[in-house]
C-alpha cells in the first residue's frame, strides 16, 4: 500500500514533486542501510535542501501522524536508517555545502550531507584536516557520523566524532529548530552536544555541525609488522599501549583476510602465510617520531613479531593500508553476502575473545575474518554467507549473538561504532539493566515523547528483530542459485 | 531538620551528622547524610524524595560556590564514605574509582602504577565526583582534554532509588545514549555520580614549567593562541599581576618533544621555573574572594583580543586559558551584578562564545541564572530536569536555566 495521499501533497508542498519520491519502485532503494538483512518500507523520501525544509517536513509529518527518519549516505551497519512504522525518510544529501572553514579558529560549519573526505579536504590548503575517518569516509556524511558517533582507524589518538563536534543546529521533533553548544568549545549548562552525538536521529536532525579540525601532522611513519598469528599481534598491541606511545592507530589483519586481499584487486603484497599483520601508524614532529619507530620495533619483537617494514614513502604507506581498507571489498570474492559485526573488548582480553571468536564462527561452519581497530580493543569479526542459504543465515545469526555474548562477558560492549540501530536492539539488555534502559528512556521522552523520530531503534522490545521486523524475513525472496 | 530526618527511616549504612548550619549561598543546610555504600547512597535518594526535602550532593565542599543558589537545601548527600579505587588496570590504562575519592590521593595511586591521571582541578583539594560534577575547566584541559574525554563509564543514582550505569570500562563505546556527557558538569541536578570508569594517559617522559615576564594584553593575546598550540603543551595560562599578564607555560610529553618546545619557547623569552610555583599561580583563580564575583567567558581563539578588551571596560582582573578558549575575569570590587553579567555578556558576544559567572556573593547572584543559558537550552533541561527529578528533589534551582 503506497502512501496516503494527503502525506504526498503535504511533502510535495514543502518541497515540491521533484523532491518528493512516493512510488513504490522509487522507495525500493532505501529500504535498508549498509546492513542489508533488515529492510523496512518508507511511506516516502523527501530531499530538503534547506534547514527551513527540514523544520517544515517534520511539522507536516507530525501534523499527518507519520514517523521520519533522518537519512545521510544510507553506509551505516545497524540498520539505523531504515523507515521503521512506515517512516518518512528525511534524505540529507542535498543540505551539502561546507558553510565555512575558518583556519583561524580551526573550525568548519558543514551541513549533514558533507561528505566525510571532503571536509578534509577542503580544509588540507590550510594544514588542518577532519579527524574521524571511518572506513566509508568516501561515501558517509557528517550527519549520518554524528548521528553514530562514527570512530575509524584513527580514533585511537584522536577520539571519535563526539570529540570533536562542537556546535550543532538542531531541528527537534517538533520542528523547532534549536543552537546546541557553542562553536568556543565551553557552552555552560547541560552537555546537550555530547547527548546528541550518538543518538542515532532519535532526538532530532542536525541541519549545520560546527567541528574542530586538527592541524595536518608534521611527520607520519606507517610499520607494517608480520606476526605468525593473531595472538602476538594482540599481544604486540598490548605492550605499546602499556608502554604509554599513543599512535595515531593500530589495526589488525588477520590470515584470511590477509588472503582475501591478496586475491582480490586490493592485493597489497602481503605474505600470504602470514597469521595476521599489525599496521601501526605513528604522527607528530618529525623529530620525535625515530625513537617511536623504533619502540614499536622492539615490542613488535618482543611480542613474536616476525618482522617489521617502515613505508619509506607514500606509496608504500598506501600499499600498506591497502591490506586494511581494502578488506571489505575483497571479502566480496568470499560470498555474497557480509555482515561486518562491531563489537569492543578490553585491550587485554583480544586474545582471549579472538580465539573464541575464530571457535565460534568454526563451530557454526562460518567464514569469519577478523580485520579491526586493535588499538580501541574494537573488533569487526566479519562473517561472508550466502543469506539464499536459510540454514547459514540461521547460523550467521546464531553465531553473531555467541560473539556478542563473548564480548560482553569479557568486559566489553556491543557497539564501538557501527551504533545500536535496529541490529542491536535486542542485545542492549546484555549491557544494561532494565533501570539503565529507563534512564536513556527518560532522555528520548525530554526530546520526543511521541517517539516518532526515527522509531524502532535503540531500545529493545519484547521480541527478536526477525519477529518485529517482518521484512527481515524476507531476504528469502531472492531466488537459490 | 534533624528530627525530621530521624523520623524518615534512612537506611542502614547512613551516618547522620547534625552540625551548625552551613549556608550554600546563603541557604543554611542543617544536616550531613554520609552513605556508606552506593545502594545505601540511593535509597537515601528515594527516601529524601518521597519525603519531599532537597539534597544537596557534596564532595569535598570546594565547589559549593558554583551554580545558582538553591530553592531548598535539607541535606548534604556526602559522598565522603565512598572512597575505593576498585580498578587500576596498569596494562589497559583505565581505572574505576568511587566518587568520594580524593583527586590528589588517586593521581599519585594512578602514577604509581605508570599512568598519570588526566583531571586537572588547579590543586584544590576536591574529590573525583565533585571534579566531574563540576567539570570546571583548568588550566591542565589544553593537554588533558575536557574531563568528559576522560570518563568512559558512571554509576549514577537516581532519585527514585534506582543505580544506573552508562558507558562502560572499555575505551571506545557506541552502546545507547552517551548519558554520561548529561551527568558530567551538571551538579547532580540529574542524579548522583556515585562512581567512575577512566581512561588514564601514559604519563610523560618529560615535563617542563616555564614563565616569563608579564605582558601587554594585546602581546599576550598574540602569543597565547601560537602557545596553546605547540607541541607537548600540557598547560598555558597568563595570570594578571597588576603590571601585566605573566605567562605560564607547561610542557609534558616525549623527550624529543618536550626539549624541541622548550628551545622555540625559550627563544621567545620564557624561561625556566618550578612546578610549585606554577602550581601556586594557577590556585589563585580560585583564591577566595567572598565579596567580588568571578566570570569564566569564551571564546575563539582569533577573537581573544577582542574578548578581552570588553572585559578590561569593567577594570576586571584576568586570567587567560587559551588552551581551553576560556578568560577568567574578575570585575573590579565596585561592579555591581548588573554591570558584571552585562559585560561578560559583551565580552562573550565579542568572543564568539558564553559566559558563566563561576563564583559571586548570593546577592549578585540573585534572581539571575549564573549559566547564562540561552531559552532553548532552558526548556530543554526544565522538561530533562522533570524526566530525571520531577519533584526538584536533588540540587534544586542550582543548575542551568534554575533547574
Amino acid at each position: 500500500m503506497g502512501p496516503s495521499a494527503e502525506l504526498v501533497r503535504a511533502l510535495e508542498a514543502v518541497v515540491g514533486p521533484e523532491r518528493c519520491l512516493s512510488r513504490r519502485d522509487e522507495l525500493l532503494v532505501y529500504e535498508c542501510d549498509g546492513l542489508t538483512l533488515h529492510t523496512a518500507d518508507p511511506s516516502a523520501v523527501v530531499f530538503p535542501e534547506s534547514t527551513a525544509e527540514v523544520q517544515d517536513l517534520v511539522r507536516a509529518c507530525r501534523r499527518i501522524g507519520v514517523p521520519f527518519v533522518p537519512r545521510g549516505a544510507g553506509t551505516g551497519l545497524s540498520g539505523g536508517a531504515l523507515a521503521d512504522e512506515g517512516a518518512v525518510v528525511i534524505e540529507c544529501s542535498r543540505l551539502n555545502r561546507i558553510r565555512s572553514i575558518d583556519p583561524e579558529n580551526r573550525i568548519a560549519v558543514v551541513e549533514p550531507g558533507v561528505v566525510n573526505a571532503d571536509l578534509s579536504v577542503a580544509a588540507a590548503p590550510h594544514g588542518l584536516f577532519y579527524a574521524p575517518d571511518p572506513s566509508s569516509q568516501l561515501a558517509c556524511t557528517l550527519g549520518g557520523n554524528v548521528a553514530e558517533n562514527s570512530g575509524g582507524p584513527h580514533t585511537l589518538k584522536y577520539g571519535t566524532t563526539t570529540n570533536h563536534v562542537l556546535d550543532l543546529e538542531w531541528v527537534l521533533p517538533d520542528g523547532e529548530l534549536v543552537e546546541l553548544g557553542s562553536a568556543s568549545g565551553f557552552a555552560p549548562g547541560f552537555d546537550w552536544v555530547g547527548a546528541a552525538v550518538g543518538s542515532e536521529g532519535t532526538l532530532g536532525i542536525a541541519t549545520a555541525i560546527t567541528v574542530r579540525l586538527e592541524p595536518l601532522p608534521e611527520a607520519v611513519e606507517t610499520l607494517l609488522a608480520i606476526f605468525g598469528d593473531v595472538v602476538s599481534a594482540c599481544r604486540a598491541v598490548g605492550r605499546i599501549i602499556e608502554s604509554g606511545l599513543v599512535p595515531a592507530a593500530l589495526e589488525i589483519v588477520d590470515q584470511r583476510t590477509i588472503r582475501a586481499v591478496e586475491d582480490s584487486v586490493y592485493a597489497a603484497g602481503l605474505p600470504r602465510d602470514a597469521g595476521a599483520v599489525l599496521i601501526v601508524e605513528l604522527d607528530g614532529p618529525r623529530r620525535a617520531l625515530p625513537p617511536q619507530v623504533e619502540r614499536v620495533r622492539e615490542l613488535c619483537a618482543e611480542a613474536g613479531g616476525e618482522r617489521v617494514e617502515v613505508a619509506r614513502d607514500e606509496a608504500e604507506r598506501t600499499r600498506f593500508w591497502r591490506a586494511r581498507k581494502g578488506a571489505f571489498g575483497a571479502m566480496g570474492r568470499l560470498a555474497p553476502d557480509l555482515y561486518v559485526h562491531d563489537a569492543v573488548v578490553p585491550r587485554t582480553a583480544l586474545p582471549e575473545v579472538l580465539a573464541k571468536v575464530c571457535e565460534i564462527g568454526d563451530r557454526h561452519g562460518l567464514t569469519l575474518s577478523n580485520v579491526f581497530h586493535a588499538g580501541d580493543g574494537n573488533l569487526h569479526p566479519n562473517i561472508s554467507f550466502d543469506r539464499r542459504d536459510p540454514d547459514e543465515l540461521a547460523r550467521v545469526m546464531r553465531a553473531g549473538s555467541e560473539i556478542l555474548e563473548a564480548c560482553v562477558a569479557a568486559g566489553g560492549v556491543i557497539t564501538g561504532e557501527h551504533g545500536v540501530g535496529s541490529e542491536k536492539r535486542e542485545f542492549m539488555e546484555l549491557v544494561f539493566s532494565e533501570a539503565d534502559l529507563a534512564a536513556m528512556a527518560r532522555l528520548r521522552d525530554c526530546f520526543d515523547p511521541d517517539r516518532v523520530c526515527n522509531p524502532g531503534k535503540i531500545f529493545p522490545t519484547t521480541r527478536f528483530c526477525a519477529e518485529s521486523n517482518p521484512k527481515a524475513r524476507g531476504y528469502d525472496r531472492v531466488p537459490l542459485g | 531538620m534533624g528530627e525530621d530526618l530521624a523520623s524518615l527511616g534512612l537506611p542502614d549504612g547512613v551516618a547522620r551528622r547534625a552540625h551548625a548550619e552551613e549556608p550554600v549561598d546563603g541557604v543554611p543546610v542543617a544536616t550531613t547524610l554520609a552513605p556508606e555504600t552506593p545502594e545505601a547512597l540511593a535509597a537515601t535518594l528515594r527516601v529524601l524524595d518521597e519525603a519531599g526535602l532537597a539534597a544537596l550532593p557534596r564532595g569535598a565542599g570546594t565547589q559549593l560556590g558554583l551554580g545558582n543558589p538553591p530553592r531548598r537545601a535539607d541535606a548534604f548527600v556526602s559522598l565522603e564514605k565512598l572512597d575505593d579505587v576498585e580498578v587500576l588496570d596498569r596494562a589497559e590504562g583505565v581505572c574505576h574509582a568511587a566518587a568520594g575519592v580524593p583527586l590528589e590521593a588517586l593521581r599519585g595511586l594512578v602514577a604509581e602504577s605508570g599512568w598519570e591521571l588526566p583531571l586537572d582541578d588547579a590543586s584544590r583539594g576536591g574529590t573525583l565526583g565533585g571534579a566531574l560534577a563540576s567539570v570546571a575547566v583548568a588550566p591542565r584541559a589544553a593537554g588533558f582534554g575536557r574531563p568528559r574525554d576522560a570518563v568512559l563509564g558512571l554509576e549514577v543514582a537516581l532519585v527514585d532509588g534506582s543505580l544506573t550505569s552508562c558507558g562502560g570500562r572499555v575505551v571506545k563505546n557506541v552502546t545507547g545514549y552517551d548519558l554520561a556527557k548529561l551527568y558530567l558538569g551538571s551538579l547532580g541536578a540529574l542524579g548522583v555520580i556515585t562512581s567512575a570508569w577512566l581512561r588514564l594517559r601514559p604519563r610523560p617522559e618529560a615535563r617542563e614549567v616555564l614563565t616569563g615576564s608579564p605582558l601587554a594584553d594585546r602581546q599576550a593575546c598574540e602569543r597565547a593562541v601560537a602557545w596553546s598550540r605547540g607541541a607537548a603543551l600540557r598547560s598555558v595560562f597568563f595570570r594578571d599581576t597588576g603590571s601585566g599578564l605573566e605567562p605560564w607555560v607547561e610542557l609534558a610529553g616525549d623527550t624529543v618533544s618536550v626539549s624541541g618546545e622548550l628551545e622555540r619557547l625559550g627563544g621567545e623569552g620564557l624561561v625556566r621555573a618550578e612546578p610549585a610555583d606554577r602550581d601556586a599561580a594557577a590556585a589563585r583563580r580560585f583564591a577566595a574572594s567572598e565579596d567580588s564575583a568571578r566570570y569564566a567567558v569564551s571564546c575563539l581563539p582569533a577573537r581573544l583580543g577582542a574578548c578581552v578588551a570588553a572585559l578590561r571596560e569593567s577594570g576586571a582582573a584576568l586570567m587567560l586559558l587559551p588552551g581551553s578558549n576560556l578568560v577568567i575575569a574578575r570585575p573590579d570590587a565596585g561592579c555591581d551584578a548588573d554591570e558584571g553579567f552585562a559585560v561578560a555578556a559583551r565580552a562573550a558576544e565579542a568572543g564568539g562564545g558564553r559566559f558563566l559567572c563561576e563564583a559571586a556573593p548570593p546577592a549578585h547572584k540573585a534572581g539571575r541564572d549564573v549559566f547564562a543559558a540561552p531559552a532553548s537550552e532552558v526548556a530543554l533541561s526544565r522538561s530533562l530536569k522533570a524526566q530525571f527529578d520531577p519533584k526538584g528533589t536533588l540540587n534544586p534551582g542550582r543548575f542551568a536555566g534554575g533547574v
